[in-house]
């Protein structure tokens, strides 16, 4: 799940400033269960953009914004799309950039894109992956030091967590090494905490 | 007992008691107070160890003001930290300190972009401390980090950081981590419990590596309690605060904790290292009053 999140609506407006019929395109995959690109959300944003003197030609609701075939597939869920002269996207940013290969329209993202996470049990648990390209999750209890570690650090914890567990960069947030080693003390398997890790292969 | 400059190496090879002090750099492009804070305790120390933007507060580099400070008859320690530069900047550091004779360097993973002021910087710690120390060794041997021949290879004395709670012992086998590639030493976060620090020294006793124990002098309880609260790895006991909350003259009073505890500790480890907070106004007092 892609972790998005809505951008103030001060910014969104400025953004399209310059444009009056907006057409919303949701996304009802991550966007969607986060609650930042629903139905709910795009009704919630129509009547915004409205009470702010836009109008708001139509909207529609693909299974996914990050995968759509082509601008007449989209507009066969609502044709008003022909009339907009800029498209609001409430999905990730990998959504308002394949929308954004539809056509020449002026196509303008509503999210901020925080990380690839996930949600367990109701919860939303962002930073699960940092899609480094060359995965050592196992070595880790499952738990990836490279994406939740705010140093991405693959050797063992720094200096900077607090008796107490906590992160240096955050207090309420505990240390991910402390869950590194308390998961694989649990398995049995602290020896894989001796491995030595090379630096990552950049992308 | 007089501490001559260029001792440091010399000492720390033959296994012979060191003493560092730390300094930061500047703030601005004049070494001028740098130089000064260095004066009050020169012919004190081994060598001096300056700061890589530490707390992630942005002055001027190390490398820079190491070459200033040798230049005035200093040996300098230059902390390199994994936070503002990647492998390629690591590298081409390390070969540009190396041709001005800066050969002695403390590295580690460096406080996060998050503590500074320098709020949305991107931190970019590419290699770990563990990795650059492996890179480090891989120069000397001949090779920059992809396996490229370097012509004169560079020789570096090489020390890491450690807190010194046996009890966090993710830290602990990361120090191993490090020391598989060779440490020349071990700097330690500031001590104040000596009984933590002798089990430490305990637990790691089989690398047989040189540890210079931090100590930072305590101006007051206050500052004692903040310490506790807001620095990683400090453990300031109770009746340390007590005395330091009792005493009339409380930056004494915290020289002879200093004294105390270097005093208790010096006979296990082959060093001290000296942060005092802001310059080194007292350090030639604690040295002195702690028989050196």
């Amino acid at each position: 799940m892609i972790i998005s999140e809505d951008k103030p609506i001060a910014e969104i407006l400025e953004s399209i400033e310059n444009h009056s019929s907006i057409f919303i395109v949701g996304c009802n995959t991550c966007a969607a269960k986060l609650h930042v690109g629903g139905e709910q959300e795009i009704l919630s944003m129509k009547s915004v953009l409205e009470n702010s003197g836009k109008k708001v030609v139509g909207w529609a609701l693909p299974t996914a914004a990050c995968s759509i075939r082509s601008w007449d597939h989209l507009a066969e869920k609502d044709r008003s799309i022909n009339k907009a002269d800029a498209l609001l996207v409430m999905a990730c940013g990998s959504g308002a950039s394949v929308i954004s290969k539809l056509g020449t329209i002026d196509v303008f993202p509503s999210n901020n894109t925080v990380s690839l996470g996930g949600s367990y049990k109701g919860e939303v648990l962002p930073d699960q992956c940092k899609m480094c390209g060359n995965c050592t999750l196992f070595y880790f209890g499952g738990i990836c030091p490279y994406s939740q570690c705010p140093k991405k650090l693959l050797n063992g914890p720094c200096g900077g967590c607090s008796d107490d567990g906590a992160c240096e960069t955050d207090n309420d947030k505990e240390c991910v090494w402390e869950l590194i080693y308390k998961k694989l003390d649990e398995k049995n398997s602290l020896y894989l905490l001796e491995r030595i890790f090379e630096p990552k292969v950049n992308k | 007992m007089i501490y001559m400059q260029g001792s440091f190496v010399d000492k720390i090879r033959s296994r012979n008691f060191v003493i560092t002090a730390e300094i930061t750099p500047p703030k601005g492009s004049n070494p001028f107070n740098a130089i000064e804070d260095a004066a009050l305790i020169r012919n004190l120390v081994d060598a001096i160890n300056i700061t890589d933007n530490n707390r992630g507060v942005m002055r001027m580099s190390p490398i820079s003001l190491g070459k200033v400070l040798q230049q005035q008859g200093y040996e300098p320690i230059i902390q390199m930290t994994c936070r503002d530069r990647n492998r390629l900047a690591l590298q081409s550091d390390l070969l540009g300190a190396a041709a001005l004779g800066l050969k002695n360097f403390c590295i580690m993973t460096g406080d996060h972009v998050s503590c500074g002021d320098h709020l949305g910087a991107k931190s970019v710690y590419d290699l770990d401390s563990v990795q650059l120390i492996s890179m480090i060794r891989k120069m000397e041997s001949g090779f920059d980090f992809s396996g490229n021949k370097l012509e004169d290879p560079p020789e570096f004395i090489l020390g890491a950081v450690s807190n010194i709670n046996p009890l966090k012992k993710g830290q602990m086998l990361k120090l191993r981590k490090k020391a598989t590639f060779g440490l020349d030493f071990i700097q330690t976060q500031a001590v104040y419990d000596t009984e933590m620090f002798k089990n430490f020294c305990k637990l790691i006793g089989d690398l047989e590596t040189p540890i210079i124990a931090g100590i930072i002098p305590l101006k007051s309880a206050r500052m004692a309690r903040f310490m506790n609260a807001n620095i990683p790895g400090i453990h300031i006991d109770g009746e340390i605060i007590d005395r330091l909350d009792m005493s009339k003259d409380p930056i004494q009073e915290g020289l002879d904790i200093s004294c105390e505890i270097i005093k208790d500790i010096s006979d296990i480890c082959q060093g001290i290292h000296l942060m005092p907070v802001g310059q080194h106004l007292n350090t030639q007092k604690l040295l002195k009053q702690a028989g050196f």
